[in-house]
């Protein structure tokens, strides 16, 4: 039976330095999406005709959809592979997966150009354009997600019925989930299929769609450790140590497969790597730093069965999922210009709001939803 | 058929009238000259300079300098990139020959200005609700049964507009007669599937230091969209696939936990 409590976590309620932050950053955020929007995007963005795309789809679109991976990966280690012991994960993973998908389609808004048109996909088709389908899938996967957080909901409001419909189509909902994460995290990395000529070989692979797929598990995979890790800690519980460290094995696991592509990719393709320069530079510290390194250490059963030692495996394969969307979009792409592009305080400020407003609706979520199973909250 | 222009770069004096007769078509606003360090002006193509003249200085093989001034706007590819990576099929190409785009349906994703092979869709940056714009080729003109406003206006007949496959037989024709004065290729013919501007010129666009400046010569014969298309092509199969393996790894796992369970019942 799953304890009652009053408060969540001992400082519940209370004003902490880190939240009047994280208030302050939304706010910013706010303000400076609604000067986005008044004034466009050539007044406050560093974008150019040389760089049409920037931070906020390398960060909030493509790093953001990766890391957001948890929910399908969560979904189809418990659903589709049976292994049931890690289910106290998987309830954290779908808030944090639906939320991702939500920051990132705020984002997105505020990117285009017509941002009121983000609905046009929907009855303007281009069957034969891969970001179409990104649409597609984004859309109706977002929609998968809202109904998971809404059986969530209702199980806290005891709308028993309701919960039971849910339960009895939820096989429908993982399925749908999954297919619609396998296409459009992989169809994220074929968008750049069609720009080989601008990339650098590193990243210009024919191979990108599969990379991406992958690497989005990782990205998935990474984040559900740290968020169990990080959550524990700030609401005073104890870590899933003793599901963490077999789940760790898993991502291990995923990371040795995703670095085999990566060096077969690049041998097949024939693409020298020893140079020096920035992108080869970067290159060398995402395959040697950010996959070798996490899959290494998070093969050590010492390393995998401390606390710190998780945090520092899963925080790099995390931040190396970040840095080869960087890559991808940005540092492959530089070298194809005399023209260089660094973010606006805008873009920057609107990025990180967008992650300080994840972290206050996790927490909000996971106070208010029966998310993590020793606790519940106490009704009436 | 579809139409199309051919670029005899080796006839076009510099003169820019091109660059006027399109700014006075398409009503876009004159802006304050800019030279490159080669005296082209404006610097750069932008969503209020649909073409311009790009002015080089390069050594011909006897050792002498001389101009080539190359016009520079949208291609106008028979196959597309910016139409196929559309995600509300805003770009068209129009059986008659012309690209273009539509202003009701864009979103502001500016795909198009990252899979054009010639970087020539270019965005109202300036603007607070902007839209992609570019060369139309003057659809509205050819409509109407005339040339292109550039094509009109250009004095010494640099630029012919006419039918593609009539062009294309002028272009080789020229070639033929005056090799001394081209360099042996039509850009445009086969590139990227084709466009609809086709160019001569006295010296490759590597010698006039433009394969990096839009006029890219590594491009390959196959129109870009094919790789997209073929990406989407298997899209079914792998929702598929992956829906199928999904459901039967799903019960196939679960019929597995339960036998596990049960033998584990006897044994204990």
């Amino acid at each position: 039976m799953a304890e009652q409590v009053k408060k969540w976590y001992p400082g519940e309620g209370k004003i902490t330095p880190a939240r009047v932050v994280l208030y302050l950053l939304v706010m910013l955020g706010a303000v400076s999406a609604l000067i986005r929007l008044f004034f466009g995007l050539g007044a406050t963005t560093n974008l150019s005709d040389a760089y049409p795309w920037g931070l906020w789809i390398s960060f909030d679109v493509l790093a953001g959809v990766a890391l957001a991976g948890g929910g399908f990966t969560m979904a189809a280690t418990i659903y589709i592979f049976n292994l049931k012991k890690f289910e106290p994960l998987l309830r954290p993973a779908k808030i944090s997966a639906f939320l991702g998908y939500l920051l990132f389609i705020i984002g997105l808004t505020l990117d285009l150009g017509q941002p009121w048109r983000i609905w046009h996909p929907m009855i303007m088709w281009n069957p034969q354009s891969v970001l179409f389908e990104v649409a597609w899938c984004v859309m109706l996967y977002t929609a998968v997600l809202a109904i998971d957080v809404l059986i969530l909901a209702l199980e806290r409001f005891r709308k028993e019925k309701l919960v039971q419909f849910f339960r009895q189509i939820y096989l429908v909902l993982v399925v749908a989930g999954i297919i619609l994460s396998t296409l459009h995290q992989s169809s994220l990395g074929a968008l750049y299929l069609l720009l080989p000529e601008k990339m650098s070989d590193l990243w210009a692979s024919q191979a990108i769609g599969p990379l991406f797929f992958v690497s989005a598990i990782i990205g998935g995979m990474s984040m559900i450790i740290l968020e169990s890790l990080l959550s524990a800690r700030a609401y005073g519980r104890q870590p899933e140590m003793n599901i963490l460290p077999d789940f760790a094995r898993g991502l291990s696991i995923v990371l040795i497969a995703y670095f085999a592509m990566k060096v077969t990719d690049i041998y097949a393709r024939g693409v020298n790597v020893l140079v020096w320069d920035r992108p080869h530079f970067f290159f060398l510290v995402e395959l040697v730093g950010t996959v070798g390194l996490p899959a290494l250490l998070l093969s050590l059963p010492a390393v995998r069965h401390s606390e710190k030692g998780l945090l520092t495996g899963a925080g790099i394969a995390a931040f190396g999922v970040v840095l080869n969307r960087f890559n991808v979009s940005l540092t492959s792409y530089g070298g194809y210009r005399e023209f260089s592009y660094f973010p606006s305080f805008f873009e920057i400020i609107i990025t990180l709001s967008l992650v300080a407003g994840g972290i206050l609706l996790f927490d909000f979520l996971t106070r208010n939803l029966p998310v993590y199973h020793e606790l519940t909250r106490e009704s009436g | 058929m579809s139409k199309a222009m051919l670029i005899d770069t080796t006839k076009c004096i510099g003169c820019r009238a091109c660059q006027v007769a399109c700014k006075s078509w398409n009503d876009l606003p004159g802006e304050p000259a800019a030279y490159s360090e080669t005296w082209s002006s404006p610097r750069y193509l932008s969503s209020h300079q649909y073409t311009r003249i790009i002015f080089r200085e390069a050594a011909a093989p006897d050792g002498s300098l001389r101009w080539h001034f190359i016009k520079r706007q949208c291609m106008h590819c028979l196959d597309p990139a910016c139409e196929s990576v559309c995600p509300v099929g805003a770009l068209k190409r129009l059986p008659e020959g012309p690209v273009v785009y539509d202003d009701g349906r864009c979103i502001g994703c500016r795909y198009c200005m990252m899979a054009c092979p010639f970087q020539i869709p270019k965005f109202e940056w300036g603007k607070a609700v902007p839209l992609i714009r570019k060369c139309t080729f003057c659809a509205e003109r050819q409509a109407e049964g005339l040339a292109p406003a550039c094509a009109s206006t250009c004095p010494t007949g640099a630029l012919l507009f006419g039918e593609r496959e009539e062009l294309l037989r002028e272009a080789r024709h020229r070639l033929g007669t005056a090799p001394e004065r081209y360099y042996p290729q039509v850009y445009g013919d086969r590139i990227v599937g084709g466009t609809s501007k086709l160019y001569l010129t006295a010296a490759s666009f590597e010698e006039l230091g433009l394969n990096h400046r839009g006029f890219r010569t590594d491009l390959g014969e196959v129109p870009y969209g094919i790789y997209g298309r073929a990406w989407m092509s298997k899209v079914p199969l792998v929702a598929l696939t992956v829906g199928g393996l999904a459901v039967g790894l799903h019960y196939l796992n679960r019929r597995l936990a339960a036998v596990q369970a049960r033998q584990g019942d006897k044994e204990g």
